[in-house]
């Protein structure tokens, strides 16, 4: 290595570590005030445990969680059976309006599928907007996402097996039961997962489409902000980061081969 | 997987992974999000983890529920405690911090409320749409307590659908010591909008985040009614806001009652009770000054709210049981003595702690009740025009 | 093959199958975006002509009154385009979303970059290293910088510190642009880093071998070899940032000061707000077209740099 490269790669790792630390200060200081004795959170008063315990009997909140939770279930669960349909399709037909339908919702900013759904449940549908209105809208924008991961594993697939399976009078439901499906599998976990996260997190198309009866939890939490923040936001926010860490860690521990992808 | 950005970018990735992948044409590697998914499918397990924790932690559920949808901030907890224990129900509240919000959720179709709080104007509006339930004032023997100055307003005449809840002023809060020391004055909206003023308090004003209620300020500062709908002046409101508008630290809603007890903010335009509360929590957390609200002498916004049984709710009977909870003097004088609302209600005087009633931001005098309005609502083509002036403020 | 028109006679009821098939497997999904995709974006187009209801939704078609405002009209585009102010929030909008998308290209760059050429055996850590603050929900990660920006911080207090050395006025960082751009930027900052790093990581490093051997410095190198190549993951990196921030209502709602508003607040203040349906629409479908617009503009240059390339 020559004295520039060695210089680069200096000054490379100099920005990579600014990075980081832009992406991770933030986060620790929002871990760090989540023990902050001050309802109002500007500076730091003192240790406490307190906005913990607030949070586990805060009803509101606890509510929020529950229905964050049965909306990801449903919504994923019938995405990622639309999904690996519109996958399959669109790997195997080509289906140009099809293709152009499933990644459109994808692409576009979220606000625009949040609006014209809303016009749609309240004008068309007459919907009163609610838990309903916010799963089939997850299920709209989840479709994509899980079809493109399926269609992704299909993609790397030897066509050949498929053919055989037919040459050998397989019915197109048995190469689907035995063939396909186990083959893309992993595609269509990962797909489920991937909507079932999505769904959970949704805040802008779940904004317009939840009426104000239902309270998922980023709405929950987005009110919190606007209104009256404590540091009983931070101690949520901890708590979700502090198991998502503990899943990897067990994740790389236990299922290393999760990490690296191998599927 | 944060939820805005990655709507977009899984399917980029692929197709970038597979266009360079028939590019290239090496055999096939894992695809990229595919490993990423695979990060990614551990999150979903841990929130869902966490929410069956929260989920178990329990919550008792009543099968008597009362649906509230109230003002953020305008009632105490202990008295919704009390209520729950009397009536053996649950009261569930939605919030909301602004008429044209609530107004637009209802008319987006929010359904299921028993009970709404809204000012006048808004009440207009939802009696004009017959969203409505009228009341059965043989359920409420508590409604002679009410002062006959808030009854039969314009809004329900004879009060068919609305009892007087509570009212606000919105008017002029500030950091009584840091004002004294700038030597500003604190009786008049110029403070808020003449730049003269504004130079010594450069990001350290916030005003609501409400069309209504800031242009109605402006209005009344140019010596307009706060209900004037005439174009030519809310145009002139309008530059008055824009000068000011580089002075000022916020379009703000609700937050700026920390910002006050904090001491980031020093003057607010903002509500009687929401000043109050900042001043409470100031003394609580020990702070060095005190925050006080004053009418200006050009005139401010009086806010009359009122409970209102709304068409979808479906427990109008509990609905009426609170009604005439909060009618009884001593409920009516706590909400005032806990968040500083101005009270309607005779019976409630005698409770009310002596510093709160002599309060003239909370109870004004007739002089300056003299000078109070309320707004009224508009049609749909002033709010069109309303939401340009305010596009071009927010952008100028 | 399915689709394929060389039908021998035994193979015709395979045929029939695959073509049922297809419909079986393509037919649900279809049929649902039908449903809650298509026909609301086309319920959005006629929203748009329509007059907005007395108090919310949209005027009816045909009322008995003729007083009452009913029917079709272009009203709402007329109110559109008779005040200029309406494109410049647009052009607010697209001056954000470039500036967010130059900071984050600016910032990934070298951290792609640095994890390309790391050992294959760090690479996976590194990049869950960039993912996961996505673990956490995108309103905690605005709501982080509401603190980390706050009068009371040490951001705050050093730059106004520093400031107050040089003689000049103290900024309030919170409530600003400037609070909009940073979080804008942390918020999509791991969308450019991944496709770039995607990117990168394909590239041969025999080429910048050669373009060693033939001369060439590490500017060289890098200029003439390394970008020209990443212009893909450039592009890929930059719609994901792009589109997204020009639709976002929920950063300027919460750090926004005085005069941050975008096209996102403008449509859901219409929604939400002014209770101005047809308007909203009218918002929502110029949004649209800029948005396709530019996609088509990006994905035209992209196509004549990747020939380039």
């Amino acid at each position: 290595m020559d004295n520039a490269t060695m210089r680069r790669g200096r000054w490379l790792w100099a920005a990579a570590l600014a990075v980081y630390a832009f992406l991770y200060v933030p986060l620790a200081i929002v871990v760090a005030y989540s023990f902050n004795d001050s309802r109002l959170n500007a500076e730091w008063v003192g240790f406490t445990w307190h906005w913990y315990e607030v949070l586990l009997h805060d009803e509101a909140m606890l509510t929020a969680a529950g229905n964050s939770l049965l909306i990801a279930l449903v919504s994923s669960l019938v995405s990622t059976a639309l999904g690996t349909m519109a996958g399959i399709a669109m790997h195997r037909y080509k289906l140009k309006l099809l293709t152009f339908m499933v990644l459109t919702p994808v692409a576009m900013p979220e606000i625009l599928l949040g609006v014209s759904l809303l016009l749609f449940f309240i004008q068309v549908l007459n919907l009163t907007l609610g838990m309903l209105s916010i799963v089939l809208a997850h299920i709209t924008f989840s479709i994509g996402f899980v079809a493109v991961i399926v269609r992704a594993r299909l993609a790397g697939m030897d066509e050949s097996i498929f053919e055989a399976a037919r040459d050998l009078g397989a019915s197109p439901w048995e190469t689907f039961r035995y063939i396909t499906f186990p083959l893309i599998l992993p595609g269509v976990v990962a797909g489920g997962l991937m909507a079932f996260t999505l769904s959970i997190d949704d805040f802008v198309i779940t904004f317009f489409t939840a009426g104000v009866g239902v309270s998922t939890l980023p709405l929950h939490i987005y009110s919190m902000i606007k209104i009256a923040v404590t540091p009983e936001v931070n101690a949520v926010s901890t708590l979700l980061m502090l198991l998502t860490l503990t899943m990897i860690v067990l994740a790389a521990k236990f299922a290393p081969d999760v990490l690296k992808g191998k599927t | 997987m944060g939820c805005i950005g990655a709507s977009v970018f899984a399917p980029f990735i692929l197709r970038q992974a597979q266009d360079e992948r028939s590019k290239s044409r090496q055999p096939l590697p894992m695809p990229f999000v595919v490993s990423l998914s695979n990060h990614e499918r551990l999150v979903p397990l841990m929130r869902g983890l966490l929410l069956i924790l929260m989920l178990c932690s329990g919550s008792a559920h009543a099968a008597d529920v009362l649906h509230l949808y109230n003002w953020n901030n305008y009632i105490s907890e202990e008295t919704i405690a009390r209520f729950e224990a009397q009536c053996a129900c649950r009261v569930v509240q939605d919030y909301y911090s602004d008429n044209e919000e609530m107004l637009a959720k209802l008319a987006a179709g929010a359904t299921g409320y028993d009970l709404i709080v809204p000012t006048g104007n808004a009440m207009e509006s939802l009696i004009r749409q017959n969203a409505l339930r009228p009341l059965d004032k043989g359920l409420l023997p508590n409604l002679k307590n009410i002062d006959q100055a808030y009854l039969n307003t314009a809004f329900d005449p004879g009060n068919s659908y609305s009892v007087p809840y509570a009212y606000t002023l919105t008017l002029i809060g500030y950091n009584r010591e840091k004002m004294r020391e700038l030597d500003l004055p604190v009786d008049s909206w110029a403070v808020i909008f003449e730049p003269r003023h504004l130079e010594k308090l450069k990001g350290r004003v916030t005003v609501l985040d409400s069309q209504r209620e800031l242009l109605a300020a402006a209005l009344k500062y140019l010596g307009y009614s706060a209900n004037d709908t005439d174009e030519a002046h809310w145009k002139q409101a309008r530059d008055l806001i824009i000068r000011a508008k580089p002075y000022w630290a916020a379009f703000n809603a609700s937050s700026y009652i920390k910002e006050l007890t904090v001491g980031n903010i020093w003057l607010v335009h903002g509500y009687s009770n929401d000043i109050f509360q900042a001043d409470l929590d100031a003394q609580k957390a020990g702070r060095k000054f005190r925050i006080v609200a004053s009418i200006p002498k050009e005139g401010a916004v009086l806010a009359l709210d009122s409970m209102v049984l709304h068409k979808s709710g479906p427990r109008p009977d509990l609905a009426h049981r609170f009604i005439d909870f909060m009618l009884d003097g001593r409920n009516s004088a706590e909400l005032t003595n806990l968040i500083g609302s101005g009270n309607p209600n005779r019976d409630a005087l005698q409770y009310i702690k002596p510093e709160v009633a002599h309060n003239p931001a909370v109870f004004p005098g007739r002089k300056q009740q003299a000078r109070l309005e309320m707004l009224r609502d508009l049609d749909r083509h002033q709010r069109r025009v309303l939401s340009r002036i305010w596009t071009e403020i927010k952008l100028r | 093959m399915p689709g394929c028109s060389c039908v021998t006679e035994p193979a015709r009821k395979l045929v029939t199958a695959a073509r049922l098939t297809k419909w079986v497997v393509s037919g649900p999904p279809f049929l649902f975006l039908l449903l809650f995709f298509v026909i609301p974006g086309i319920i959005m187009v006629l929203a748009s002509f329509r007059y907005p209801g007395e108090f919310g939704g949209l005027a009816p078609l045909t009322a008995a009154d003729p007083a009452t405002l009913q029917g079709v009209t272009l009203e709402t585009y007329r109110f559109f385009f008779s005040d200029p102010i309406y494109g410049q929030v647009f052009v607010k909008s697209i001056f954000m979303a470039l500036a967010t998308t130059l900071i984050c290209l600016t910032m990934a760059y070298p951290l792609a970059l640095l994890i390309a050429r790391s050992p294959k055996k760090s690479r996976d850590l590194m990049v869950l290293l960039v993912i996961l603050p996505f673990a956490s929900n995108f309103l905690i990660r605005v709501y982080a910088w509401m603190i980390v920006l706050g009068p009371q911080s040490a951001l705050s207090r050093l730059v106004n510190g520093l400031l107050h050395g040089l003689g000049m006025e103290p900024v309030h960082l919170l409530f600003s642009p400037f609070a909009v751009l940073v979080a804008m930027v942390y918020v999509h900052l791991p969308f450019m880093v991944l496709p770039l790093y995607t990117n990168l990581e394909k590239h041969d490093p025999s080429l910048l071998d050669a373009a060693q051997d033939l001369g060439a410095s590490a500017w060289q190198r890098f200029w003439r070899v390394t970008f020209p190549l990443s212009l893909p993951g450039i592009f890929s990196g930059s719609a994901l940032v792009f589109i997204p921030v020009l639709g976002m209502f929920a950063v300027p709602d919460i750090l926004g000061g005085t005069g941050d508003m975008l096209i996102g607040n403008l449509i859901k203040e219409q929604f939400l707000g002014t209770r101005d349906w047809p308007f909203g629409s009218t918002l929502s479908i110029m949004l649209t077209i800029a948005v396709l617009l530019i996609a088509w503009l990006a994905a035209r240059l992209a196509g004549r740099r990747g020939s380039y390339g």
